[in-house]
């Protein structure tokens, strides 16, 4: 039972479809400064075979358990609101703290995912300098100032 | 031809109540035996039996016929009567026993449980019988030659007088009201023309056309005859007088001889035209001297007459298929007119004379509430009105007909003349009511028209004189007000010409809401397209931005101004078409965005506005005065997008000059400039500056999609704002505009409904 705030680079889950997005942030997460293990994975389904260790991520060791989840609302196959009413129907995941990504500044989709268990809610910025200063500030709000769960190295 | 009462009490309902069919007499040119068929005894003789044989009644009465007639006779007759089950016309040769040398023509019949025959001597000028079939069959060809109707019955009446000799040979038509008039005639040189004439249905009452149905031929030679008495005129059977119904010898009535007499004519016969069991007509022969016709030409002519009945049957048949067909072609060339047209009412005006002629009508009117249209003769508009909400209610019925209108709807006398028959057929049973009505003259004027009876009609001294001329005026009187009544085929061509038209507007309609459905449909779809591409284009617009930005940092560091500015160009191009898309996702989501309308109140609308916009109107130093605005019918928040849109191009394009100052404020429309509905679009919202305005003649453009009248780099925005507006204005039933001068301001200004309660413009609060 290790936490992941002991290891150098703290594992961050992303739930990403876009191959751009995924460079974007890499480069966003690089331009803050931020040193983390950014793991990716393309839909929800990958999503939960990860948090569950199941078909590719069956080894426990390709699976470490993230200190923090971004989730693209809308993604193919399993759709991040779905993904999050599963985690958050499920004893062992329902404590991690997932972020949602989204281009939609729509006020009902913003209280729709509160709704349904997200910690925080981002719009993805075009603009990089602002990508970089919200990333930097959530990083530092979850990762600083925020006290996390424990989380399990392994299932139970 | 006529049987009437007596002439001291001519009144025609008396006629419909003498009992002709039992005059317990006969004409004496003939005899007439009644006897019982079991026994061959003899019930009773005609009381002129001495006037052709040495015996009185008294000494036959009770006997057997055989005793009577020779011993031959009595056989054929017998024979007669087994083989043919006779009941009228079956003629054999009698002799009496007692004069041998003499052989008469024996008529038999049964009726009543008795059976009769009649004797009458022997024709006088017929040659052999082979003459007189070649004659016949002559007589037959000639008639269905005839390819009209008219040139039928011509040719019936000539062949008729040419058989039996008659000055004159008429052939008389009945109306469905039993009226009658003569359609063909033949007559000797000198006799008067009665071709064309109209009498009364009391000219020929009921029960004597029931006995001309029964019995097909009725013969006067002598009106001056002296009736023979039946002896007795009882039949034993019944106890009651004999029924001569079937007799061809029955003694008349003797108004019926009047008649004659009036006319001046001594000799008679009619033959009936039958239809089936329908009496169509007679066939009418008269002659100035006193004329018999024995029993084989009377036979032919009654052959003539049922050819004809024959001809006329073929003839009516091939009419109702002729009309039929007319019927369709104008079917079709109405429903390629209405097409064309685009109207209904067109269509029917430019068939209205075929339609007209179809129908046997003089005029047509299509009702609604929207408008009467009238084709041909009608009565006049109010008449129609009046018509329409009486028919109204006579509720139930589907169709509606009359012929003769002024009795049910005593106004309608004023106007007999046009429509004393209509035939209403509802174009839609819901109200509002639509109705097509046709309309049909009085008789009196249609025979008229038709070019009818030369003379006018005289009554002479006001003596009572039973004449054709009389009857003719009788007619006339029996059928004001009345009109041809409406025939089932011709009803039936009406209800397809309702459907017809209603089946048009059905399909236009049908048509109308199908594109509208379509319409709408598009609209969505396009909306819906609009929102997602908007969104899907944002994505790698979202990455370009990124990239970009990443770059220009990048190469921050070089120093290099040229590669700067490229990925800048970049930068500030995306920024723009960012700007642009969200502002197309916004214009297409005004109309899914929609909330029905409720009032609200303006002025607090207006006041929230200015409080989001209070940074950059202090920004800009701009003052905004709110005046006393109305509660209207809209969608609150996108009224609020109207004037959050209308106040913000009102400070940005404030003129550098002066202080911007703004006012906002409402005017109550005068009525010629509302559209629609009184109480909506009363008021027009205003939004007035004092900024740089435009030219005026850009007012109508700057409202489109995109419409700018200043580069991007002056003022900021896509120059969608004024289109949302006016869509959202538009979807509130009402118009956006502008008044505006270049270099003194602009006043923008859109109209709205307001609540009826809510006609004054009171502030809804103190103004601040």
């Amino acid at each position: 039972m290790t936490s992941h705030r002991e290891s150098a680079a703290p594992l961050v889950l992303v739930a990403e479809d876009h191959n751009y997005d995924k460079m974007i942030l890499e480069e966003v997460f690089a331009r803050a400064g931020i040193t983390a293990d950014l793991r990716f994975v393309c839909d929800g389904e990958q999503m939960l075979d990860y948090l569950n260790r199941r078909g590719r991520y069956a080894e426990e060791l390709s699976a470490p358990t993230p200190a923090l989840i971004l989730l693209d609302l809308n993604m193919p196959r399993l759709d991040g609101r779905k993904v999050i009413r599963i985690m958050r129907a499920d004893e062992n995941l329902r404590h991690l703290p997932v972020i949602a990504l989204s281009t939609s500044e729509s006020r009902k989709h913003i209280t729709e995912a509160y709704s349904i268990g997200i910690n925080a809610y981002m719009v993805k910025p075009a603009n990089i300098p602002d990508y970089v200063a919200k990333i930097k500030s959530l990083w530092h709000f979850w990762m600083v100032t925020a006290s996390l769960p424990a989380v399990e190295t392994s299932p139970p | 031809m006529n049987d009437r009462p007596v002439p001291a009490i001519l009144d025609p309902t008396d006629c419909d109540r003498e009992p002709i069919h039992v005059p317990g007499a006969i004409q004496p040119h003939g005899l007439l035996f009644a006897f019982t068929e079991s026994n061959f005894q003899i019930v009773a003789v005609s009381s002129n039996l001495s006037q052709f044989v040495a015996l009185d009644p008294d000494d036959v009465l009770g006997r057997s016929l055989a005793d009577v007639f020779d011993a031959q006779s009595a056989a054929t007759l017998r024979a007669a009567l087994d083989e043919t089950g006779a009941t009228v016309g079956s003629l054999v040769p009698i002799r009496l026993a007692q004069i041998r040398g003499a052989e008469f023509s024996g008529s038999i019949h049964r009726h009543a449980g008795l059976t009769f025959v009649e004797l009458e001597p022997p024709e006088h000028g017929l040659a052999d019988a082979h003459a007189f079939f070649s004659r016949t069959s002559g007589a037959i060809k000639r008639l269905q030659a005839a390819t009209t109707l008219e040139s039928a019955c011509a040719a019936a009446a000539q062949e008729v007088r040419g058989i039996t000799g008659f000055d004159r040979v008429k052939v008389y038509r009945f109306a469905d009201d039993f009226s009658g008039q003569v359609i063909a005639e033949d007559r000797a040189e000198g006799v008067e023309s009665f071709l064309g004439l109209h009498f009364p249905s009391s000219d020929i009452p009921a029960q004597a056309r029931k006995l001309y149905a029964l019995n097909p031929l009725r013969i006067i030679p002598d009106i001056d005859y002296r009736p023979a008495r039946l002896v007795p005129d009882i039949n034993p059977l019944s106890g009651q007088p004999i029924d001569l119904s079937l007799s061809v010898l029955r003694s008349v009535s003797p108004i019926h001889l009047e008649y004659m007499r009036n006319i001046g004519m001594h000799g008679t016969m009619s033959i009936s035209i039958m239809r089936g069991e329908r009496l169509w007509g007679l066939i009418a022969c008269h002659n100035r001297a006193p004329q018999h016709v024995g029993p084989d030409a009377r036979q032919a002519s009654e052959m003539v007459a049922q050819v004809l009945a024959w001809q006329i049957g073929v003839m009516e048949e091939e009419a109702v298929t002729r009309q039929t067909l007319k019927g369709k072609t104008i079917q079709r060339s109405l429903i390629s007119d209405i097409e064309q047209l685009r109207d209904h009412r067109a269509g029917l005006a430019r068939n209205s004379a075929a339609l007209l002629e179809l129908m046997g009508a003089s005029g047509l009117c299509l009702y609604s509430r929207e408008g009467v249209t009238t084709l041909g003769a009608t009565p006049p508009e109010s008449a129609i009105e009046n018509l329409v909400n009486f028919l109204g209610r006579a509720e139930g019925a589907e169709l509606f007909q009359t012929d003769r209108l002024s009795a049910l709807l005593p106004e309608a006398a004023a106007y007999a003349d046009v429509a004393s028959g209509v035939l209403a057929v509802p174009l839609s049973r819901a109200p509002p009511r639509r109705v097509m009505l046709w309309f049909r003259p009085e008789v009196a004027q249609t025979v008229r028209w038709a070019g009818n009876p030369d003379k006018p009609v005289t009554v002479v001294d006001g003596e009572l004189r039973l004449s054709p001329r009389q009857s003719f005026a009788a007619w006339t009187e029996q059928t004001r007000g009345r009109a041809i009544p409406w025939q089932n085929h011709e009803i039936a061509a009406a209800v397809e010409i309702r459907d017809l038209v209603t089946g048009v507007i059905l399909r236009n309609t049908e048509k109308l809401e199908r594109v509208n459905a379509q319409l709408a449909r598009s609209n969505e779809e396009l909306e819906a397209f609009a929102h997602v591409a908007s969104h899907d284009i944002k994505e790698p617009l979202r990455h370009i931005e990124a990239f970009a930005g990443m770059l220009g940092e990048s190469i921050r560091p070089i120093g290099d101004g040229r590669l700067h500015n490229l990925v800048g160009g970049i930068e500030s191009s995306s920024r723009r078409l960012r700007n642009l898309i969200k502002d197309l996702a916004e214009f297409s989501q005004v109309g899914r965005r929609a909330k029905p309308l409720a009032p609200a109140s303006l002025r607090n609308i207006a006041e929230d506005v200015v409080a989001d916009l209070r940074q950059r109107i202090d920004e800009a130093g701009a003052t905004v005065d709110i005046d006393a605005l109305p509660v209207a019918h809209c969608d609150h928040n996108q009224m609020r997008q109207v004037l959050q849109n209308l106040l913000s191009n009102a400070v940005k394009y404030r003129h550098s000059d002066r202080p911007c100052h703004i006012r906002i404020f409402a005017t109550v429309l005068p009525e010629e400039e509302r559209r629609g509905d009184a109480r909506t679009l009363s008021t027009r919202i205003c939004v007035s500056d004092n900024g740089i305005g435009f030219d005026p003649k850009y007012a109508e453009q700057i409202f489109e999609p995109f419409q700018r009248l200043h580069g991007p780099d002056a003022y900021e925005g896509s120059g969608i704002g004024l289109a949302i507006c006016r869509k959202i204005v538009q979807r509130h039933g009402g118009s956006v505009g502008v008044e505006t001068s270049p270099g003194l301001g602009s006043t923008f200004w859109f109209t709205l409904g307001t609540p009826l309660e809510n006609k004054t413009l009171a502030p809804e609060r103190p103004q601040s």
